[in-house]
């Protein structure tokens, strides 16, 4: 992938309605892979569209993993963190959130949306929180459409 | 590769909401598995005992099981792999209940979503490597940092129970705070008489032998890592030896200097050798440097030798400083607390109006061995006919400390109490932003208190809102309604915050510290006797303000803790998830050492290359991230298992 990529958004309306993008999500095992298992527990259906990848923080996120995956075809990439000061590991939640503020500026220079790649904080307890993100996510990716990535 | 999947219906969980033989299905044609069974619950007896002869039967070289949450059963399944004869980390756990068939509606979905997520664990299980725990001895020996009511339980804890440990504390004096108050809420219990017997088992009780006390101590370095710290203790000269004094106070008599005595508050003076106070332990004086004229004038004095009915060579004029090294497994802070500086409140007259006290100055006024001899007197030196007591200075403010001290409302009531019983006429103003006194024995005082005829009470919200000035005879009190009121004394409660070498002592052992300044624990409910550092525990008031109840039993509870984790003859096992470097990728520029949160790594300066200490690493994997040379490995998650996963979790 190279800095030249260009986007290529389906505008077609109802081609959009069918599309069902793929998102991987990035978790950490203590909080967010928790509040994942707390949405299940509950049994509150939200859309399937989100492959979640664990790692032991969101401090092990390599930038080239959410490279990785818009390069093998993700339309979307969630990094769910512990809430700031909750992090198992003291700090790396912060980490994480520096790189993404970074990260993003880097994708939308090679021309893939920032709304392509959401930060945010799910603790061990929101379940319900969980579902609202994950939900705003594959609807947010919805309407930006596939993303076409040219060499 | 052979790869077999286990597919646990979970009963009804699982099968209800996704068809195992579609996903058998959807996943053949890649050639990736090499069998694909189902079981209707992996976890249960049965379900163990098939999967364990099915491994020992196929001997694959990966297994992925796809069930319920890795957090739920990733251990049972590993400890079965493992009685198989097979390494445990050769397995990936796809969570398909939780995370699909409990939150999927379309069936359809669910086995798409489902033979993805198996597709993707594929893909990483087969990159996965065989894992060892690593086992390390260890030093079962504790090093106890303060001798108050936290220490000195958790000392004697570990002495009972056969442990060497060093307790190190600052002063000349074991005992911590209580130790200066002449009795104690909730119960009107003698402090010193509700420590002593605790501090004689410590000094000269069945497991004294070991406990090694060294007072006017101070930890001055650490090396090592949980199981095998390196402390350097440096231990300032007594002047007296400990062993030969029989603490019969014939010394003080003939020394011909004084100075102010730093245990009442500098409210009286004492000699140039003398106890801190009467009944002190260990019962032995010191000699201050900073006022025998053997150190300020160079003189030849040796008057208190001279007295001293055992001889010479117990008083030691060249005693020297030293530093003393010791091998310990653990660490226990319990540093205490200590009061907010109440000069910081110019409208509360304190450091200019010698009848405004702090709570701690009081207790020594009420204590019988303090300035007074516990006699409640003002500067002047008369009895006052009304004492106000401040609450919650400093605590529950913005702007000072937001949060509740918890024992200042205790001791205030104490104070009423004593005050009734001491001077019955005496009138007393309770001055307060908010009262607590939870607890099944804690009101008592609060009510009776309430019932002092003698006693009123005024909420204030700000402390701004009040002002104290000086009058002729006595102070007077600006209330929050512009009235004003006399007060003959009056004491201050204030909050209570750290001492002020917790700070060093965190940047020394790396232990973080709360937005507060006290040392942070591992988790406020659940591990508050533990800090964010492996075997460095907490206890007492250097976690959080404490009465004496919590900090006892904090010191207790990191006692279980070391004797859980720290078991002689039994070394620790490492879990094998931590990073390491590859020293040949290394280009040494250190950025992994700025961002690991445990001090884990350290930079072999002689090869240039950064090494990560195993026992000290958490596996969180930032430095892996981090390292712009890709020179870190992250055991379990490296990089190309991970991307592995994504590629399979897409393709």
């Amino acid at each position: 992938m190279s800095a030249t990529c260009l986007l290529n958004n389906t505008p077609d309306a109802d081609i959009v309605a069918e599309f069902e993008p793929r998102i991987i999500g990035f978790l950490c095992n203590w909080c967010s892979y928790a509040g994942a298992d707390k949405a299940g527990s509950s049994q509150t259906p939200y859309p399937p569209n989100v492959s979640i990848i664990k790692v032991m923080c969101t401090g092990r996120i390599d930038p080239q993993f959410v490279m990785k995956a818009f390069n093998e075809g993700a339309d979307g990439v969630i990094v769910l963190a512990c809430h700031p000061g909750d992090c198992h590991y003291k700090e790396g939640n912060l980490r994480a959130a520096q790189r993404h503020a970074m990260l993003i500026r880097v994708l939308e220079q090679m021309g893939i949306e920032g709304k392509r790649c959401r930060f945010d904080y799910v603790s061990a307890g929101e379940g319900e929180k969980y579902v609202q993100v994950i939900t705003e996510m594959v609807a947010t990716v919805k309407q930006l459409g596939k993303l076409s990535l040219i060499d | 590769m052979k790869i077999g999947v286990y597919f646990c219906n979970c009963g009804t969980n699982i099968a209800d909401r996704i068809d195992g033989g579609k996903v058998r299905e959807y996943l053949e044609p890649s050639g990736r598995m090499s069998y694909f069974k189902t079981c209707p619950f992996l976890c249960s007896e049965d379900g163990k005992v098939f999967l364990e002869q099915d491994l020992k039967d196929e001997k694959p070289d990966r297994i992925v099981i796809a069930a319920c949450s890795p957090r739920e059963h990733e251990a049972t399944f590993m400890r079965v792999m493992g009685q198989a004869g097979m390494n445990p980390y050769l397995m990936q756990m796809v969570n398909i209940r939780e995370q699909i068939a409990w939150v999927t509606e379309d069936p359809e979905k669910a086995v798409k979503k489902t033979s993805v997520a198996i597709n993707a664990a594929l893909k990483r299980v087969e990159l996965h490597e065989m894992l060892e725990k690593q086992e390390l001895e260890v030093s079962p020996a504790v090093l106890v940092i303060g001798a108050g009511p936290a220490g000195l339980k958790a000392a004697l804890t570990l002495a009972e129970a056969g442990r060497r440990v060093t307790l190190v504390e600052k002063s000349p004096v074991i005992g911590g705070l209580p130790v200066l108050f002449e009795e104690l809420f909730p119960n009107m219990e003698c402090g010193p008489c509700m420590l002593e017997p605790v501090m004689a088992e410590i000094l000269h009780g069945e497991h004294a032998e070991n406990i090694e006390l060294l007072t006017m101590a101070e930890l001055t370095e650490v090396a090592g890592y949980f199981g095998n710290f390196e402390v350097k203790i440096r231990q300032r000269p007594r002047y007296v030896d400990i062993h030969q004094c029989i603490g019969c106070g014939e010394c003080f008599e003939p020394c011909p200097v004084s100075g102010t005595n730093p245990f009442n508050n500098d409210m009286d003076e004492k000699k140039a050798i003398g106890f801190t106070f009467m009944g002190a332990l260990p019962n032995a004086p010191y000699l201050d440097p900073t006022l025998c004229t053997r150190f300020t004038e160079g003189s030849d004095c040796s008057a208190c030798s001279a007295a001293c009915p055992m001889g010479e060579g117990v008083i030691v004029f060249d005693d020297q400083e030293q530093i003393i090294e010791r091998q310990v497994g653990s660490i226990i802070l319990a540093t205490g607390s200590t009061l907010y500086d109440c000069s910081r409140f110019d409208n509360l007259g304190y450091g200019r109006l010698p009848d405004v006290k702090t709570a701690l100055e009081f207790e020594r006024i009420l204590a019988s061995n303090g300035p007074t001899a516990g006699e409640v007197v003002t500067s002047t030196g008369e009895q006052p006919g009304s004492v106000a007591f401040i609450h919650c200075v400093g605590s529950l403010d913005d702007d000072h400390k937001p949060y509740c001290s918890g024992i200042c409302c205790q001791y205030a009531f104490k104070y009423n109490h004593l005050l009734e019983s001491k001077l019955t006429d005496t009138k007393i103003l309770h001055l307060y932003k908010e009262i607590v006194s939870p607890g099944k024995e804690e009101y008592a005082l609060h009510r009776a208190a309430r019932d002092n005829h003698n006693a009123t009470f005024i909420r204030y919200d700000r402390i701004s809102d009040l002002a104290v000035t000086g009058e002729n005879d006595g102070q007077k009190i600006r209330l929050p309604d512009g009235n004003s009121i006399n007060a003959d004394m009056v004491v201050l409660c204030p909050a209570v915050v750290p001492t002020a070498d917790t700070e060093k002592l965190g940047a020394m052992l790396d232990v973080s510290l709360d937005r507060f300044g006290f040392f942070e624990e591992l988790h406020g409910r659940m591990d508050s006797a533990r800090s964010k550092i492996r075997g460095v525990y907490l206890s007492g008031a250097c976690q959080a303000p404490a009465d004496i109840q919590k900090a006892t039993s904090q010191g207790m509870a990191a006692s279980g803790f070391i004797l859980s984790e720290l078991v002689e003859g039994r070394k620790i096992e490492l879990d094998p998830l931590f990073a390491s470097v590859y020293p040949e990728k290394c280009a040494g520029c250190k950025v992994c050492m700025r961002v690991c949160p445990y001090r884990a790594i350290h930079f072999d300066e002689e090869n240039s290359v950064s090494v990560v200490n195993g026992v000290l690493c958490h596996g969180c994997g930032t430095c892996v991230a981090a390292c712009p040379m890709g020179a870190i490995k992250a055991n379990h998650f490296t990089n190309e298992m991970i991307l592995a996963e994504i590629e399979g979790a897409l393709k």
